[in-house]
């Protein structure tokens, strides 16, 4: 067995734009009062927009076949600043669909289903928000469209944690929602993402700054900065996965790991284990090898680490944007490690499974060691009270609770939004669908047994076996969208099954029966297992 | 008929009438997974291929062998055993992948014989066994943690811990070497971390004049063996423990072999069977002491590897019979004892409740007892200590007499043991 020698590669996926360039960028809104809806009455779809009263401009697109049935859409992340320097321009368009798709938008009016949907009042972490422009949305829309029977919710990402807390709070609006890998509370969001920035900051490049940032365009300046620090030690830690370097601007914790023997790329991977991101990525499975004597060195000791550094630049760009804009809401940081064990981040099972990725045991004791909040090479955050006070008295944090019939889509390896997040949530409904069966059964004794009706259907995109590819002489070959990884990594032919499913739940009151039975299923590599065991996000497994 | 007779012949047929209702409200029993009136189907993953597969790999084969033998004498209540067999390259991504295929895809009844601590660990945590009440009988493992009942519900492992081994290790050598300067070389992961607890004061209470532990996969990176070596051999150490994998054993006697470091070696029993990997090294482990808790594969009066050879020739006659094929074949023969005791109505948790409640007295090859019940699932707890031969064969001595140590992964004591195994059932059919 042979420490695989191969040349460093440059993949696409680091740089400062590329960071950030799959964030949708809306324009601040600026209307005070409501306006509209105005149509253009146009056949065979008509086209109707305007204004909520917090200013979100909103678009709706009604068929002449319009059947009661209205879809609502909510947008993903976007940035609250405008960011020139990084390529980001400002727009404030309404969404009615995944990219404002037209060919998903035809699929529904052809049905006769109308589509509408915002660009939101405000970005960033804009639950709140969010959920009040869909409210009042929806009202709007029934107030024009006074046929209207069914709302069905649905979104992704930001707009899919949306969705679902639009749900879960309106039951009485919404008849069913499609939520495709949805955000988290906050809470366990910005935990997430502000581990993942702080280990790195910690490790790699002290400088940066992550905390504190200035008002307007200082902060935002200041932002831009940390955005560069970080592409720099991603790019450096992928140029030294072979050797091990640590980047040139590490902390004194990090040279002293280093002077151990102790490889950067182990550190890299211990900071993806304690955050919880994928070690498996588009292009690394973890599983395959190349056609050499590194055939099983290569999936056990680097390719968890470079499956790490995929995701983490998949994530990076939206974790410091999202940190940064609850500050700035919060007026300063709610994030608070100060007291953090994070030796209790790492499972047992990680401990094993990634052992030779991280060097091994003494080399996992060392690295802990440099986390003890008595390190004063590592300073914590504290959170600021007053900032914190504001987050839990104003922000909503959403229960997982399923009140309506509800499809959810969901990535295995998704780094933005990590399963765990759809795991919990599956895990608690079996709980209340285990309690609801109990309480049927009690029932039973005088009126008769009625089954409850199971009212979430999670549907996970898997990946292939193996996916992993390498040239003959045993580098790796990047690999862009293999399925069950990568942020909202769906096809056309994803939203339209998701859709059809929880449209057919808004019109029965039930979910399909058996939508593993689909023709496309399969195809699209979906599978239904209520035995999946993602972990949960850390935040509930380790406060 | 008299009016008595006609009365009681009524109360009769209401009787059977009822019992005929009471029948048919019942539900029909419902198959379970992996089981038809024919079959059973079972799984395991373990390495086949690549550098981390040689000896593990031939455990499947020897198992289908005692299948095979079974099925050709009528089965288990009739039904004819397959073994479903996937290959994971050590890999726990691929072991999670292949047991979600094996129960998801194949429909195994349940895992058998399924290899390594890490692999093992990944799968029960990801695909999550115990939860879904599935069996993972006899994992070849000696990891302590598997011993956690509420963390692996549903799984047992085989072989004594690896704490145990380093108990009855530092015993053997406080006899045999005492005095000399004894050195270490271990895992750096669990299964070190184990083999560290037996060692120490509370337990083997062995001391190191030197120890270094190895990070898995740096034993192939060139040099790093010799400095490993440079190091005991200046410090004087005089009985060398290597408690690592086979190819960290490879690469350290190589390494020895060039710098002329000459100790005592105690070879581990995960890693002693260097001679798979490359046959050509024999040499250089001749006259190293390991253990097992097998009789040894060339016993010439053991009953249990007669028959097992026996068995062998015909049903794997293409295959050498070694200490891994006796090892898949007594797996083999555990798991048909525990399918038989579970009984025709054949269950997942009838099958664990066999294993609890007669795991430990299925007749086996093993020469150390089986500790299965419901508070245990750890199978064998102890070792005898050998040589290897010329032929790299490990043998207790020229005339196969065994001195057989028990313990505990606990701070309970290493004694003799007193252990009287089960004969052989007529024809190495289990009752």
């Amino acid at each position: 067995m042979r420490t695989p020698t191969f040349k460093s590669r440059a993949f696409a996926f680091i740089s400062a734009t590329s960071l950030l360039a799959a964030l949708v960028v809306v324009s601040p809104a600026t209307a005070a009062v409501a306006t509209g809806p105005t149509c253009d009455g146009a056949t065979p779809v008509q086209k109707c927009t305007g204004t909520t009263s917090d200013g979100a401009l909103y678009e709706m697109r009604v068929p002449a076949t319009f059947n009661g049935t209205v879809t609502i859409w909510s947008h993903g992340f976007g940035s609250n600043t405008s960011f020139p320097a990084a390529g980001l321009t400002i727009d404030s368009s309404a969404q009615i669909a995944p990219a404002n798709n037209p060919v998903l938008v035809k699929y529904l009016t052809d049905k006769g289903v109308a589509v509408i949907g915002s660009g939101f009042s405000t970005q960033g972490w804009n639950l709140d928000e969010a959920v009040k422009t869909n409210t009042e949305l929806v009202g709007i829309f029934k107030a024009k469209f006074t046929d209207t029977k069914k709302v069905v919710a649905w979104g992704y990402s930001m707009g899919g944690g949306i969705t679902q807390a639009f749900a879960e709070q309106h039951p009485e609006l919404v008849s069913a929602a499609a939520v495709m890998n949805p955000v988290d509370a906050w809470d366990a969001q910005s935990k997430y993402f502000v581990d993942l920035l702080w280990l790195l900051k910690n490790w790699f490049d002290p400088s940066i700054q992550l905390t504190g940032y200035a008002a307007g365009v200082n902060g935002d300046m200041q932002m831009l900065g940390d955005i560069q620090k970080y592409t720099a030690i991603l790019k450096s830690l992928q140029a030294s996965v072979a050797t091990g370097a640590w980047p040139t601007t590490s902390s004194k914790s990090g040279l002293a790991l280093q002077a151990n023997g102790i490889p950067s790329r182990s550190a890299l991977l211990l900071i993806g284990r304690l955050a919880g991101i994928s070690a498996q990525s588009s292009s690394f499975d973890g599983i395959a090898g190349p056609a050499t004597s590194a055939v099983t060195a290569w999936p056990l000791a680097y390719a968890p680490a470079l499956g790490t550094l995929e995701n983490i630049s998949a994530v990076i760009g939206y974790a410091l944007l999202g940190a940064r804009d609850m500050q700035s809401k919060m007026g300063g940081s709610n994030f608070d490690n100060s007291t953090t064990d994070y030796s209790k981040q790492l499972s047992a099972a990680d401990r094993a499974i990634y052992n030779a990725g991280f060097s091994g045991n003494t080399a996992i004791a060392g690295m802990l060691s440099t986390l003890n909040p008595l390190n004063p090479d590592a300073p914590r955050i504290k959170a600021d009270a007053a900032a914190l006070a504001k987050s839990k008295a104003t922000m909503y944090q959403s229960t997982g609770k399923i009140k309506v019939p509800t499809v959810v889509l969901m990535g295995q390896n998704d780094p933005v939004e990590p399963a765990g997040i759809v795991q919990r949530m599956a895990d608690l409904y079996e709980q209340d669908f285990a309690a609801a069966k109990e309480a049927a059964k009690a029932a039973n004794q005088s009126s008769g047994y009625v089954a409850p009706r199971r009212q979430l259907a999670v549907l996970w995109s898997v990946t292939p076996k193996t996916w992993s590819k390498f040239t003959a002489d045993g580098l790796p070959i990047p690999i862009a969208g293999t399925p069950g990884t990568g942020h909202t990594n769906f096809t056309a032919a994803h939203y339209k099954f998701v859709i059809d499913a929880a449209l057919t739940a808004a019109s029965t009151g039930a979910l399909p029966y058996k939508l593993e039975v689909n023709q496309s299923f399969k195809k699209m590599l979906l599978t239904i297992d209520r035995t999946s065991a993602y972990a949960w996000m850390k935040h509930y497994t380790t406060n | 008929m008299s009016s008595k007779a006609r009365r009681t012949l009524l109360i009769v047929q209401a009787v059977i009438a009822a019992g005929a209702l009471s029948l048919s409200a019942l539900p029909a029993q419902a198959a379970e997974v992996g089981v038809t009136s024919s079959a059973i189907k079972l799984g395991i993953t373990l390495p086949m291929k690549g550098s981390a597969s040689y000896g593990y790999n031939q455990l499947p084969g020897a198992m289908k062998a005692y299948f095979d033998y079974v099925n050709a004498n009528g089965g288990v209540n009739g039904r004819k055993i397959t073994l479903v067999v996937k290959d994971d390259g050590y890999l726990p991504k691929q072991a999670i992948q292949n047991t979600q295929d094996l129960i998801g895809k194949d429909k195994v009844f349940a895992m058998v014989g399924a290899l390594g601590t890490a692999n093992n660990q990944a799968v029960a945590d990801a695909v999550n066994l115990g939860r879904r009440g599935i069996p993972s009988l006899f994992i070849n493992t000696g990891f302590s943690g598997f011993n956690d009942r509420k963390a692996y519900p549903t799984s047992s492992t085989l072989l004594p811990s690896y704490v145990m081994e380093a108990k009855l290790m530092s015993k053997y050598i406080k006899e045999t070497y005492a005095d000399k300067k004894v050195c270490l070389l271990y895992q750096d992961d669990d299964f070190g971390d184990d083999a560290l607890v037996g060692f120490d004061k509370d337990h083997g209470n062995l001391t190191f004049t030197s120890k270094i532990a190895y990070p898995s996969l740096s034993q192939g990176v060139a040099g790093v063996p010799d400095a490993w070596v440079g190091k005991f051999k200046a410090a004087g150490c005089e009985v060398q423990i290597v408690f690592g994998v086979s190819s960290a054993t490879l690469y350290t006697v190589l390494a020895a072999a060039k710098a002329q470091y000459a100790p005592k070696w105690i070879l581990g029993s995960v890693g002693a069977d260097i001679a798979s990997i490359n046959p050509a090294t024999t040499p250089y482990i001749i006259g190293a002491t390991s253990m097992s808790f097998m009789p040894s594969v060339v016993d010439p009066k053991d009953e249990y590897v007669a028959k097992f050879k026996e068995i062998h020739a015909v049903y794997n006659a293409k295959a050498k019979f070694n200490s891994w094929a006796l090892i898949g074949m007594n797996s083999a023969f555990l798991t048909v004892q525990a399918l038989k005791a579970a009984g025709k109505n054949l269950t997942r948790a009838g099958l664990l409740a066999a294993l609890d409640s007669g795991g430990a007295k299925f007749a086996n090859a093993g020469l150390v007892p089986l500790n299965y019940s419901k508070t245990s699932n750890v199978g064998y707890n102890g070792y005898w200590f050998g040589k290897f031969n010329t032929a790299g064969d490990l043998v207790p001595n020229d005339t196969f007499t065994y001195t057989v140590y028990t313990t505990d992964s606990g701070t309970g004591a290493v004694e003799k043991s007193t252990y009287s195994r089960p004969d052989m059932p007529a024809k190495g059919l289990p009752n």
